[in-house]
């Protein structure tokens, strides 16, 4: 049965496509600071990764993390703890912090993974707020309300100061930690993922560990979201609170859903539209940007729940059909990079009993 | 597969290491101008829509408007440029969004200043900014005293308030007027654990003494733990100090009130009050509380002058903060005047050590060693209701702090400039 | 031991709020399988509509405290006819997120009408007094509301034990799928429920305005901790929330007290511990959890 979920083919035919979807976006990648502002540009690029990260959990698990801030954030502070005190290339430094979120993540994990669905969603929602608490009275290590100020960007001597050049420096993590996400839900077990996540009785009866595989889905999860928060707080110079409050878990959550849960595309995406939205707002002299925000999000819920990535997809597959005539299920025609096994947003999460 | 994601990378390494080595030119020459592009450009960069957005928010770019048009008309044609521009971004609290746009504001909007900034962790991002692209910043909103202690840098300046100066103008004065025992309360995160510390440094230095100090959870919505605490406590406190601030502060007086601390004998003194917070809770919540204020609109004519003019403009009465977005603004603009140019070292040169008298800083001084701007504050106490006359008057000032001993003395913060 | 006492009173009127959240989101969660992320900003628009109610109408509090449940219940019920219904049949995460959404953009509507300084409420001088409790004073407005509670809670309980709607709407709560199987038509009880839930959440907030700080973001930083509150007490479990919302008011009251530097990660700690031990919470079921 589970080798229904390892065969994996595409039509031979779509490759190509993929291929030169793929060229676009790391071109994209690259032309990023000379089409909009390069610390934007930064701040893109880290979302990109930290939403990516989280749909591991959301997409490919069916696990929804409303507290992943804890990890982005520990990640933020070890990173620029690293760099302050060590001097060490700022790659270590946001291995480093990764590393500690990964760690982070093992006893939250444990306790979090015997749960699933709202459950799962609160539960984590409520440890990220206790992470938050221990920021903010660890004023010695964090700096507390202040933040900690003045991390160094140190890589063999070159000036990074300029945060264009920082921005090519910074971005082949990025790179290399969606490629990460990318062999993993390609990986037979980013397909047992699906598995758990499509029917995890089933999964349990065939003999896999659930949680196990759940809870190291989210050990890895958090390790990504901690390269991400590391990167961010040395592009930045400063980690804060606000790394670790909840609003930032919500706001990775807004990303992965505004672009396409069970898609790495559709994360990238989200991050995008946000990051550049939360910037446009801050000038545009509208001081309500929860309601715009918010207000997006209720309508993609109701309305595009495969998001805008799934969508555009699902438009594109049609169009595709109607030119070959050759009617085909949707999964079957899957144009993306991330061919998943079911598409449609019902079968996305943990099919509840409720229904 | 394999194969094409490692030419994929190794394109990618190449391209990003060719781009990154070509660089771009940098920011066009301003030819001969006195200032920069022909133009100087105030950035106010602050909170909007969050919770310093009634203190300070788009009023202070109203407020630093007036200032333009007050140093246009002074000027006229001897003005150094009539070029003038004010620009604005929210940065909604969050120290990332004030990083980014500080930069931005600098960069493209060819800001010569940043002014305000509240909520120290994005005052410090801000200032790090200032630093590195080597423009000016005068802080308003923020009260951290690291500004002008072991982050302080050539092209900071802390305006209008800090921890020190709310801690150490109420803690002496009250000591001194016979509340020697106290009580402090605080929240446990870095502006509560300063203000804690520099309360009790000024009361045992004029003579008091600090029974109990307890931290508090932040946010918090229940104090009765400590507001129990007190009257039970011997020798029962003479003074209960808060270090609350906002919604935190609201929730405190409340029980205060409800506990009927004051009828106990129990006085109430706030570390951090704003006049926001009195209209909001209405007087007589804090009838008799005592605070350090920086500045009042209406303590003499002066202020009131130029508070009418901003309540034609605004609608609203005038806080500390958008008088000090004035003031900063006017005296930026003075000394570029004096500079005859708006280069960030010039303009520095010439504010170093300068003092001056204007309608929100008195008495005031440029510290050339840390850039702390000290000036008069003022020692307030908040009036009954039967007592207010018109909408917002709300403050009997009790003393005037002269400049000089109201700040943080030179030296003892670990500023090296 | 009277100072000691009152701390156990102090903890029993913040845990009223927890529990009547909590009480709130369990019966909501029972019924339809949604947990209300916007449970926060209806308590804060409860707080709003009293204050509203009193400065622009001069309604008083008394009748605020039953016109705007009142009106929240209208709400919820629109809510739940427009908004969440459509999502019932999909996973329930769907709504959790549109209510995070939701949440957003109800506290920035009020942050733009009135701003984000907290609106001064003041006590019913009927309440404005203390009480002599025997051992100690304690202000008469804080005892009503914990008496106001704790017979909320109690009438909830009757009303689920005692009537045809509260056996319908526990059975749905506790069996859901038994109930539907035999054949109890589920669905006809959904809005009122949800609606009530959401004048629960709402009538809290009017009891909060006079002793709390009235701010559009009073909700948000309560309604992490009524989570944890309810994970604890297990989500399925009715009684669990109430029990558990009134045991954590207490716990943190006595930690704020004893243990200062814990007392906000207290709740999270005990949290992880009920995880540890039972991770379907204290009166959860096994299979409420997914």
């Amino acid at each position: 049965m589970i080798r229904l979920f390892l065969r994996h083919t595409e039509p031979a035919g779509r490759r190509p496509l993929r291929y030169l979807l793929l060229a676009a976006g790391l071109l994209l990648a690259l032309a990023l600071p000379w089409l909009i502002y390069p610390p934007v540009a930064m701040d893109i690029a880290s979302w990109a990764l930290f939403a990516a990260a989280l749909d591991l959990l959301l997409g490919y698990t069916g696990l929804l993390s409303f507290g992943h801030a804890a990890f982005w954030g520990t990640s933020a502070y070890a990173a620029g703890l690293i760099a302050i005190h060590s001097g060490l290339p700022f790659p270590v430094a946001v291995l480093g912090g990764a590393l500690l979120a990964a760690a982070l993540a093992v006893p939250i994990g444990y306790l979090c993974v015997r749960n699933s669905g709202i459950y799962f969603a609160m539960v984590t929602l409520a440890f990220a707020q206790m992470i938050y608490f221990v920021a903010n009275q660890w004023r010695s290590l964090t700096g507390g309300e202040n933040g900690l100020q003045g991390i160094p960007r140190e890589l063999l001597g070159l000036d990074l100061s300029d945060p264009f050049v920082f921005y090519y420096a910074g971005l082949p993590i990025v790179l290399l930690g969606l490629w990460g996400l990318w062999r993993i839900v390609h990986s037979p077990f980013g397909h047992v993922l699906v598995a758990i996540r499509d029917n995890p009785a089933r999964a349990r009866a065939i003999g896999y560990p659930v949680e196990r595989y759940k809870l190291l889905a989210f050990v890895l999860s958090a390790a990504l979201s901690g390269l991400a928060g590391g990167l961010f707080a040395i592009s930045h110079g400063f980690a804060s609170l606000q790394e670790v409050n909840w609003t930032t878990s919500g706001k990775a959550v807004m990303m992965v859903v505004l672009g396409g849960i069970g898609s790495l595309w559709g994360s990238t995406l989200g991050a995008a539209l946000v990051v550049q939205l939360e910037d446009y707002l801050s000038t545009a002299g509208f001081d309500g940007i929860g309601i715009v925000t918010g207000t997006v999000f209720v309508l993609v819920v109701l309305l595009f729940r495969q998001g805008l990535w799934g969508a555009g997809r699902q438009l594109g597959a049609a169009a595709g059909r109607a030119r070959r005539r050759r009617p085909k299920p949707p999964a079957a025609t899957e144009a993306a990079p991330v061919p998943t096994p079911t598409t449609r947003e019902e079968a996305a999460w943990t099919p509840s009993p409720r229904g | 597969m394999r194969t094409t994601i490692r030419a994929v990378t190794a394109v990618l390494a190449t391209g990003g290491l060719l781009v990154a080595g070509c660089g771009r030119g940098g920011p066009g020459g301003g030819g001969d101008e006195k200032v920069s592009g022909g133009k100087i450009v105030l950035a106010v960069l602050n909170d909007q829509s969050g919770v310093y957005a009634d203190l300070s928010g788009r009023n202070s770019v109203e407020a630093v408007r007036m200032a333009v048009a007050d140093f246009q008309a002074k000027y006229g044609d001897r003005a150094v440029t009539k070029n003038i521009e004010v620009v604005t971004a929210d940065h909604q609290n969050k120290p990332d969004i004030a990083n980014s746009k500080a930069q931005e504001l600098y960069d493209r909007q060819q800001a010569d200043v940043i002014l305000d900034v509240p909520t120290s962790s994005a005052a410090l991002a801000v200032a790090n900014v200032a630093k590195a692209k080597k423009k000016l910043y005068f802080n308003i909103g923020a009260a951290t005293t690291e500004l002008t202690g072991k982050q302080c840098n050539k092209y900071t300046f802390h305006y209008a308030y800090d921890t020190y100066m709310l801690a150490n103008g109420t803690g002496s004065a009250v000591t001194k007027e016979g509340g020697k025992n106290w009580y402090i309360v605080y929240p446990d995160y870095a502006f509560g654990q300063d203000m804690q510390k520099s309360f009790t440094a000024a009361i045992t230095a004029a003579g008091g003494k600090v029974l109990a100090k307890d931290p508090t959870p932040f946010p918090n919505d229940n104090f009765s733990t400590f507001l129990l605490k007190a009257p039970a406590m011997n020798p029962r406190p003479d003074v209960l100090g808060t270090m609350q601030a906002g919604g935190d502060l609201v929730n405190l007086v409340k029980q205060y009130n409800e506990f009927k601390l004051r009828d106990k004998g129990i006085k109430l003194s706030v570390g951090l009050m704003f006049i926001t917070d009195i209209h909001s809770l209405g007087p007589d919540a804090f009838a008799g509380t005592t605070f350090t204020d920086a500045w009042y609109w209406n303590f003499d004519d002066r202020n009131r002058q130029w508070a009418d003019r901003f309540t034609a403009k605004t609608r609203t009465r005038p806080s500390f903060a958008h008088a000090a977005n004035y003031s900063a603004a006017m005296q930026y603009l003075e000394a570029v005047q004096r500079a005859g140019t708006d280069a960030a070292d010039a303009v520095v040169g010439r504010l170093e050590g300068y003092s001056y008298d204007d309608v929100f800083a008195r008495n005031a001084t440029v510290r050339a060693e840390d850039h702390r701007v000290v000036h008069d504050v003022y020692l307030a106490e908040v009036k009954p209701k039967s007592e207010v006359k018109t909408d917002w008057d709300y403050e009997r000032i009790l003393r005037t702090i002269p400049a000089a001993e109201a700040f943080r003395p030179v030296g003892t913060g670990g500023c090296a400039l | 031991m009277s100072g000691f006492l009152q701390q156990c009173f102090n903890g029993l009127v913040s845990g009223g709020f927890y529990a009547l959240l909590a009480l709130g989101l369990a019966v909501i969660f029972g019924m339809l399988g949604v947990v209300n992320f916007a449970h926060g900003a209806f308590f804060m628009l409860g707080a709003f509509g009293a204050y509203v109610a009193l400065a622009e109408f001069g309604v008083p509090f008394w009748a605020a405290l039953v016109a705007v449940p009142a009106l929240l219940f209208l709400f919820g019920a629109v809510l739940e006819r427009t908004l969440i219904r459509r999502l019932v049949p999909f996973d329930p995460l769907y709504n959790f997120l549109l209510t995070f959404g939701l949440t957003l953009v109800l506290q920035d509507l009020v942050k733009r009408e009135y701003g984000v300084q907290s609106q001064p409420y003041p006590r019913p001088a009927e309440l404005s007094g203390s009480l002599d409790l025997g051992l100690f004073d304690y202000p008469a407005y804080q005892v009503f509301v914990l008496a106001a509670a704790v017979l909320l809670c109690l009438a909830v309980w009757l009303i689920l034990t005692r009537t045809r709607v509260g056996m319908v709407v526990r059975a749905a709560t506790e069996r859901p799928e038994l109930t539907r199987a035999l054949g109890v038509n589920v669905g006809r009880w959904v809005t009122p429920v949800f609606a009530f839930g959401v004048a629960l959440a709402g009538l809290a907030g009017v009891l909060a305005a006079p002793m709390r700080a009235v701010n559009p973001l009073m909700g948000a930083d309560l309604i992490i901790a009524v989570f944890a509150v309810v994970v604890i007490g297990g989500l399925g479990s009715v009684f669990g929330s109430v029990l558990a919302g009134f045991a954590i008011g207490l716990v943190q009251s006595l930690g704020n007290l004893y243990v200062p530097a814990l007392s906000q990660t207290l709740i999270f700690i005990i949290m992880a511990g009920v995880l540890l031990w039972r991770p379907a919470g204290l009166f959860g079921r096994e299979e409420a959890r997914t």
